[in-house]
């Protein structure tokens, strides 16, 4: 298992188009992934999941990825919310 | 009888029996399911989601090609929540392990999503509820209702009020029977708007609770000229508004004739008639409208209610499919005209006690160089597509005008070099809107390959009237001396170096005034769609000597007043009923 904390940077936080992304990103991966913020853990490849996180832009996310390509998928949603969600907003 | 105001969305008058769409009742009832029906309640649920998928799928196709890929990315986060893992799974284990049914199960994820965005402070993630209703709606028509919502309207023609009606609802209502459209919600480029006027149907949107002020039968006018309603009207107003929309509707057949003709006067001047755009989509009306070019691309919208910059690639993207479309027809860009009333939140917000005399405009474009730099090779890549023109607005010094052109250059030899294709005749010019600006345009049309009038700003400038201001509404002249002095001044200046003029504030909008900004010299007009035909069926119905004339004499009065009469005296005369009929002020 992989474990990680990411700092949402964007300004207008997790909504849904970017929630989307992330989905989109995580889908990429046969790991388990889940997302913790503040009390709720959210299965990672659901975008309801995410959008419930309500985390604004500061936010922590824990991330916990277990299965064949753990490494690959922290890395990938890493470098998309370093990126600001690929300067969607 | 009361009249209400909202935003003027589809031009035309409608005047009949209001058919109020109540705000829509989904009323879901809570029943349970025996584990032998579990299957079929789970497959009736799954077809609920597949069809809602469906509508998504067109709603999301329509809105790409009428508004580009950017705004349909909203629908593809919509599907993505009908294609949710846990959605499903919460679901069925409702139905399958508490044999709740379907409807109630889904409604009670759904709120507890939205519940936990109540929680937080972002007002943007808050709003993101409605996202979330909305998905949760087009769920459950389909759980509970008849599927997608219909607007059915009943057999005598009526004015469709609602809360909000959307872009696909409108596409689908019956234009026989609908008088009117009248909404609580939207503004003139939300996308039912943009719908109602390629449909013809007259709208006003953004009045507000005006679904609670009437009943299904009570009489209601729908100006789409003035943005405003009118319910249960006296005899007067009713017959008023009778002989104003029959004076319009003829007008408007008058007009509609000259679609395809020139704007040419009597004698065989050629003005270009341009109409101004805000938004990609606004393209089709371009065309429908009969213009000659679009004289002004507003592309602020790149920059407003967003959190971070729009790519350089996005920005490509967009010019591009206007200048295609338009083609071979020109398209002028004006670069980024931000500050004074349009701030965006990312460029830092500055408190400015001022702000009209404050950071807007170019002042605001050279201080961020990449961003400036990102639009003007935006646009550069876009022309080799069509035909392009670029314009800088706000310029005061000629300073500024010089950097611009600098950057301008710097990008078409960056391009020339990576081998990037662009057209290298593209023009480029600058807005006239401060006077210090009108008294150096000979100056400046040195530079600038063409000059371009913003009457709002420099009427404003010239008069230190805030046009905001509804106090000082009477002190704002377009028809003040100091302004067509102003004008005559910078087409010399442009002239002296061989250059063109045009006009792309209101004024040009205005028949009577286009006809004296001709005489003033002017060679280029670009107003909203919704003014051309009056605009260009003025310009017909004069000789270049006759606006000439007036003008001259215009420039010899005093006062706005005296030349107001003047027109009415000289001018007035020679325009058609249809011109002086119609239109937004009449």
């Amino acid at each position: 298992m992989v474990e990680a904390d990411l700092v949402v940077l964007n300004e207008s936080g997790l909504h849904v188009r970017t929630c989307g992304k992330f989905v989109h990103v995580a889908g990429r991966f046969k790991s388990e992934i889940f997302v913790r913020h503040g009390d709720f853990e959210v299965n990672g490849k659901s975008i309801l999941g995410l959008i419930g996180l309500a985390a604004e832009s500061g936010s922590v996310l824990h991330l916990r990825v277990s299965g064949p390509d753990e490494q690959e998928a922290v890395n990938a949603l890493k470098e998309l919310i370093d990126s600001r969600f690929g300067g969607m907003d | 009888m009361k009249r209400l105001t909202g935003i003027a969305a589809s031009s035309g008058i409608g005047i009949g029996p209001a058919w109020v769409i109540a705000s829509e009742e989904l009323a879901i009832r809570e029943f349970p399911i025996a584990p032998e029906r579990a299957d079929d309640e789970v497959a009736f649920f799954d077809r609920a989601l597949e069809s809602a998928r469906k509508d998504l799928r067109s709603i999301r196709s329509g809105i790409a090609a009428e508004l580009g890929e950017d705004e349909a990315a909203i629908y593809e986060a919509h599907l993505m929540i009908l294609d949710d893992p846990e959605l499903r799974k919460a679901v069925e284990d409702g139905i399958r392990v508490r044999n709740r049914n379907a409807g109630i199960v889904f409604r009670d994820f759904m709120t507890s999503i939205a519940a936990r965005l109540e929680r937080v402070e972002d007002e943007y993630l808050r709003e993101r509820r409605a996202d979330l209703l909305d998905v949760e709606r087009r769920v459950l028509r389909y759980l509970v209702g008849g599927g997608q919502r219909g607007l059915a309207l009943p057999d005598q023609p009526s004015v469709l009020v609602a809360h909000d009606v959307g872009p696909s609802e409108v596409a689908l209502l019956d234009r026989q029977r609908v008088l009117g459209l009248v909404t609580e919600v939207g503004g003139r480029t939300s996308h039912s708007a943009i719908v109602a006027r390629g449909r013809g149907i007259p709208a006003v949107v953004g009045v507000k609770n005006v679904t609670q002020q009437l009943r299904n039968g009570d009489v209601i006018v729908v100006d789409g000229f003035r943005g405003e309603v009118v319910t249960s009207p006296d005899e007067d107003a009713l017959g008023h508004s009778r002989s104003r929309r029959d004076r319009l509707d003829q007008a408007t057949l008058e007009l509609a004739a000259l679609r395809d003709l020139p704007a040419v006067t009597r004698d065989g001047h050629k003005i270009e008639l341009g109409v101004n755009i805000e938004l990609p989509g606004e393209v089709e009306q371009v065309l429908e409208c009969g213009a000659d070019s679009v004289g002004l691309y507003r592309t602020e919208f790149f920059y407003l209610d967003r959190a971070e910059l729009p790519s350089e690639e996005e920005q490509f993207r967009a010019y591009r499919t206007v200048v295609e479309r338009i083609r071979p027809r020109p398209v002028i860009f004006r670069t980024m005209d931000l500050g004074g009333d349009k701030v965006a939140s990312y460029l830092g917000a500055t408190h400015e006690t001022n702000p009209f005399l404050g950071y807007r405009g170019i002042r605001l474009a050279l201080h961020h160089p990449e961003m400036f730099r990102a639009q003007i090779r935006a646009i550069y890549r876009a022309s080799a597509y069509g035909k392009a023109r670029i314009m800088f607005p706000m310029i005061s010094t000629f300073e500024e005008l010089e950097s611009a052109m600098g950057l301008c250059r710097e990008v078409a030899n960056e391009l020339a070099r990576t081998g990037v294709p662009f057209d290298r005749e593209l023009p480029v010019g600058m807005m006239i809107e401060t006077p210090s600006a009108v008294w150096v345009a000979d100056w400046m049309a040195r530079e600038a390959q063409f000059l371009s009038i913003g009457t709002n700003d420099l009427i404003q400038y010239t008069l230190a009237i805030d046009r905001d201001n509804p106090e000082l509404g009477d002190l704002y002249q377009p028809l003040h001396p100091s302004v067509l002095r102003s004008i005559r001044h910078t087409v010399e200046g442009a002239r002296a170096s061989g250059r063109w003029t045009g006009v792309c504030g209101e004024m040009a909008g205005d028949p009577r005034q286009a006809v004296l900004l001709v005489g003033l010299g002017i060679d280029e007009l670009s107003v909203p769609c919704i003014d051309l035909p009056r605009v260009k069926a003025a310009i017909r119905s004069v000789t270049r000597e006759q606006a000439g004339a007036i003008a001259c004499a215009a420039l010899a009065l005093p006062s706005a007043t005296a030349i107001e009469n003047h027109l009415r005296e000289h001018l007035d005369p020679l325009l058609p009923a249809a011109v002086l009929a119609s239109g937004s002020a009449g």
